[in-house]
């Protein structure tokens, strides 16, 4: 059954690619011949502002565009974007993952879409980020702090996913993007037109996703020392689906120019049945073996809406631009009720949640920015002010953080100067002000208290009411140096973070981890010091890039595992609370690219990081989710071939050192050697380029753990052999 | 130029200084919880009789120093959980649970211990409904490590 189905898939795959295709060369063979329309553009804007921005930029900031994320697809933008050396990611199953830069993750690094930030529920190891990757089309990664530009949170550094180019004049068009994967039999495709007349455009996507649960290469797992036996070598339950549409629209003039953007991210996919969190579950074998397609329990179901307006209009030498935004999260966690701790056993009929519904986190937030960039003399001066508010309802049979609203405001300037050809200066200040407003919460259940060798029962209180303030004064200074092939930068800045709900207020057992989690109300807005540095070379046949890093914190904000179990309110759990300790850590990320040919190369990506706690309880440890150090080694060949434009034939290898820098409760990792294969081309089909990337991940079908798992503390391996074919394939209807 | 030499200075000292910081052992290990000696009990599919007082028995290890364990017993009726040991017992057909016995405590273990005998008093009410339960052992050392035990137990 299984193997039909994926058969199935694969056909349906092939035989659906044909035929679009097919109507594709039908619709263009009739047009003249004209420029490409909106391509072109982007390549042509892209190769050099990216490489502008870099130059007088004295942050590290990457940026990749749309043909790196095709030519790297992974199963979601996070894991699309890991070559880069020093960003990784928290991945959850094959279709969900959360940045993880330089070891920073959760609400340490921010996502910006559009210039909105994204607001999802971060804190989870297990929540992935809301982001459809088809609809990216270029992204900038800052690997450091960049709270000057964007306020709390982005301690650890932003992923920045830019706006779409705009349509050019007097077009309409479009193009599908296909995508199979042979490992999780998953089916993706991405629809997107456009179009525009003089001014007025709009630019619209659906894309689509399906997927079965993936294969690991083995055929048993062992959740502690119970051993699991996997059907056919599938996790059961990691399928998942997604539903995405996007719409952006409206007016663009000479000085004046207004967006629209709408945005709706849907997906459900499950959790590996056989554990919730780290406990081992006994699962009904025929009923997930039927299909490896069908979400049952424990499953996820998460839908993120955005709307936003843009405008901008240039008024003499100043350049203003404004945004609006609202976004809903809708996060929701089925599992079947088990009582654990002082839960009734029979799950009572009258309650206010569903009896599967185990968590329920909605959120609701409203933004405002301002800003006006302008220039004196040699100066570039942009000045600017955000405000954002936010409202946080739960719902659930299971509490971790309470219901909250949040009010954040900042005010910003930053200049660049430019000395010379040659030299660049940066330098920025923020303040922040932050308001958290955290609701009480009682438990729905009865536990035993004991007083004075009595004991009563009591519906114990989860979270007060509290209101919490906070400000923030940040500022960056930097310089950059560009003296021909060499440049250098260094950048010595502070960034800040808010505590967040769960940080302050949450007083309730996490039953994926069996560990009572305990807030703590008097934390401090964690505060961060970094110095980065860049050096890059370049010439003809021969690049170097080494960034490196060290940082300092005063009051890291770290949830640290006592060796205490509490009865009343963590029902016999162990007592994980919330501190603040002295962090300091270093690194470097290394890439270098040497041609021996014109058509073949060499890379080698390399990262290395070191974390240290340097006081509180876990002095001498190091921070959760240390990647490990690594280095990919990359060979490409892109030959001329005359019927082909920019064919392309790389072999990576990537080794992931052993990961013995731990802290409870992680687990050391031994090392990894993974080798990726891909290849592929555009092909030239009248005005459109056809291009079509093919990709082996993990080659030799290598077992092997990744630390930065989520399910890596029960032991789950990564995903085995994976052939992934995609294609996008451009049309236009008329011009 | 001079900038960037002292830029690249202030780089190597940092780098220095925080390679020679102290190396001192960090403690990596997770506790033991060993159940195999011939006083251990309950272990893996033991029975107990309601209206009736048994002892827990374990033995706990460490390589530095042991924090405190809990117990926890559960009912197991709808065979959702699964206990954590290799060996499976055998397991009643799935029913309502009526009036299953419930029981969590925690309890501490003198400071600086590496090795500890736990024993525990723990009575049975003897209305509560008999069947599948799962003892839970859960044991921490000084440092946050825990392990975790799951029996499967039948109360009779």
């Amino acid at each position: 059954m299984k193997n039909a189905l994926s058969i199935y898939w694969k056909y349906y795959f092939l035989l659906l690619s044909l035929l679009v295709s097919s109507e594709v060369f039908t619709q263009n063979q009739p047009s003249e011949k004209k420029p490409e329309i909106k391509e072109l553009d982007e390549v042509l804007v892209n190769g050099n502002s990216a490489e502008k921005r870099k130059k007088e930029e004295s942050l590290n900031v990457e940026t990749v565009n749309n043909s790196f994320i095709q030519r790297n697809l992974g199963g979601s933008l996070m894991q699309s974007l890991q070559k880069l050396p020093g960003v990784k990611t928290i991945s959850i199953g094959s279709g969900g993952s959360k940045p993880l830069i330089r070891g920073l993750s959760f609400n340490q690094v921010i996502v910006v879409e559009n210039g909105l930030k994204h607001e999802g529920q971060q804190w989870g190891a297990d929540h992935g980020l809301e982001i459809d990757q088809y609809a990216v089309n270029r992204v900038e990664i800052i690997k450091g702090p960049s709270s000057f530009i964007y306020g709390s949170d982005a301690v650890g550094g932003a992923i920045n996913i830019k706006p779409l180019p705009l349509p050019s004049q007097n077009t309409f068009g479009g193009s599908v993007d296909l995508t199979g994967k042979s490992n999780n039999a998953q089916f993706g495709s991405s629809i997107n037109l456009f179009g525009r007349n003089e001014n007025w455009f709009f630019d619209s996507r659906v894309t689509t996703m399906d997927y079965g649960d993936y294969r690991v290469p083995t055929d048993v797992v062992h959740v502690y020392s119970y051993a699991v036996q996997l059907y056919k070598n599938h996790l059961r339950n990691t399928a998942g689906k997604e539903l995405d549409f996007h719409l952006s629209t409206g007016y663009s003039g000479e000085h004046f120019k207004s967006v629209f953007y709408f945005s709706n991210v849907h997906t459900k996919s499950g959790f590996f049945a056989n554990a919730h969190g780290l406990e081992p579950r006994n699962v009904d074998l025929e009923l997930h073996d039927k299909s490896n397609r069908d979400i049952l329990m424990p499953y996820q179901q998460v839908n993120h809406l955005k709307v936003s307006n843009t405008t901008s209009f240039q008024f003499r030498n100043h350049a203003f631009e404004t945004q609006i935004g609202f976004q809903n999260n809708f996060r929701r966690e089925y599992s079947h009720y088990v009582n654990h701790g002082y839960m009734p056993a029979i799950y009572p009929e009258d309650m206010y949640a569903p009896q599967d519904l185990e968590r329920q986190y909605d959120k609701d937030v409203w933004s405002f920015s301002a800003k006006d960039e302008f220039r004196i003399q040699n100066h570039q001066i942009t000045v600017g002010s955000n405000l954002a508010f936010q409202q946080n309802e739960i719902g659930g049979w299971s509490f971790l953080i309470p219901a909250f609203t949040q009010f954040n405001a900042g005010l910003f300037a930053y200049d660049k100067i430019e000395l010379n050809e040659k030299w660049f200066l940066n330098g920025a200040v923020r303040y922040d002000y932050g308001k958290i407003k955290m609701k009480s919460h009682y438990d729905w259940f009865q536990s035993p208290v004991s007083e004075n060798n009595q004991t009563h029962l009591e519906y114990l209180q989860r979270s007060e009411d509290l209101t919490k303030t906070f400000d923030s004064f940040t500022w960056s200074i930097g310089a950059n140096y560009n003296p021909g092939k060499l440049s250098l930068k260094a950048n010595l800045g502070s960034s800040f973070r808010m505590p967040i709900a769960k940080e302050l207020a949450s007083n309730g057992v996490n039953y994926h981890y069996f560990r009572f989690e305990k807030g703590n109300p008097n934390l401090n807005a964690e505060r961060s010091y970094q110095l980065d540095l860049g050096m890059e070379w370049n010439q003809q046949n021969w690049s170097f890039q080494l960034t490196p890093f060290v940082n300092y914190f005063p009051n890291f904000i770290y949830l640290n595992p006592t060796s205490a179990h509490d009865i009343y309110y963590g029902a016999g759990n162990q007592v994980f609370e919330y501190e603040q300790s002295k962090i300091f850590r270093y690194g470097a990320e290394l890439q270098t690219r040497y041609y021996f040919l014109n058509s073949l190369s060499v890379e080698i990506g390399a990262e290395y990081l070191y974390s240290e706690q340097k006081s509180g309880s876990k002095k001498g440890y190091t921070l959760p989710f240390s990647p490990p150090p690594s280095v990919l080694l990359g060979l490409n060949y892109e030959p001329q071939i005359s019927f082909l434009k920019e064919p392309y034939f790389s072999f990576d290898y990537r080794f992931t050192a052993q990961q013995n820098n731990i802290v409870p409760p992680e687990k050391k990792t031994a090392e990894s050697h993974v080798f990726n294969l891909a290849f592929g081309s555009k092909v030239k089909t009248g005005k459109q380029d056809i291009s079509i990337n093919i990709q082996i991940q993990n080659l030799f079908n290598t077992r092997y753990l990744n630390h930065t798992s989520f399910y890596r503390l029960i032991e789950l391996p990564e995903a085995g052999r994976n052939i992934i074919v995609s294609m996008k394939i451009p049309f236009s209807v008329s011009r | 130029m001079k900038k960037i030499q002292f830029l690249l200075g202030v780089l190597a000292l940092a780098f220095i200084s925080s390679c020679s910081s102290d190396t001192a052992e960090i403690d990596t290990e997770y506790p033991v919880i060993d159940i195999t000696g011939a006083n251990a009990f309950p272990i893996q599919c033991s029975t107990i009789e309601r209206g009736q007082t048994f002892t827990f028995k374990a033995t706990f290890t460490d390589n530095v120093a042991l924090g405190s364990y809990s117990l926890d017993i559960h009912h197991n009726f709808d065979h959702h959980t699964h206990s954590t040991e290799v060996a499976s017992c055998y397991m009643e057909a799935v029913k309502k649970p009526v009036k299953p016995m419930l029981f969590i405590n925690n309890y501490t273990i003198p400071d600086g211990l590496k090795s500890y005998e736990a024993t525990a008093q723990i009575t049975i009410p003897a209305d509560v409904d008999p069947g599948d339960y799962h003892f839970m052992i859960r044991l921490t050392d000084k440092e946050g490590w825990q392990t975790l035990k799951g029996l499967s137990i039948k109360i009779l």
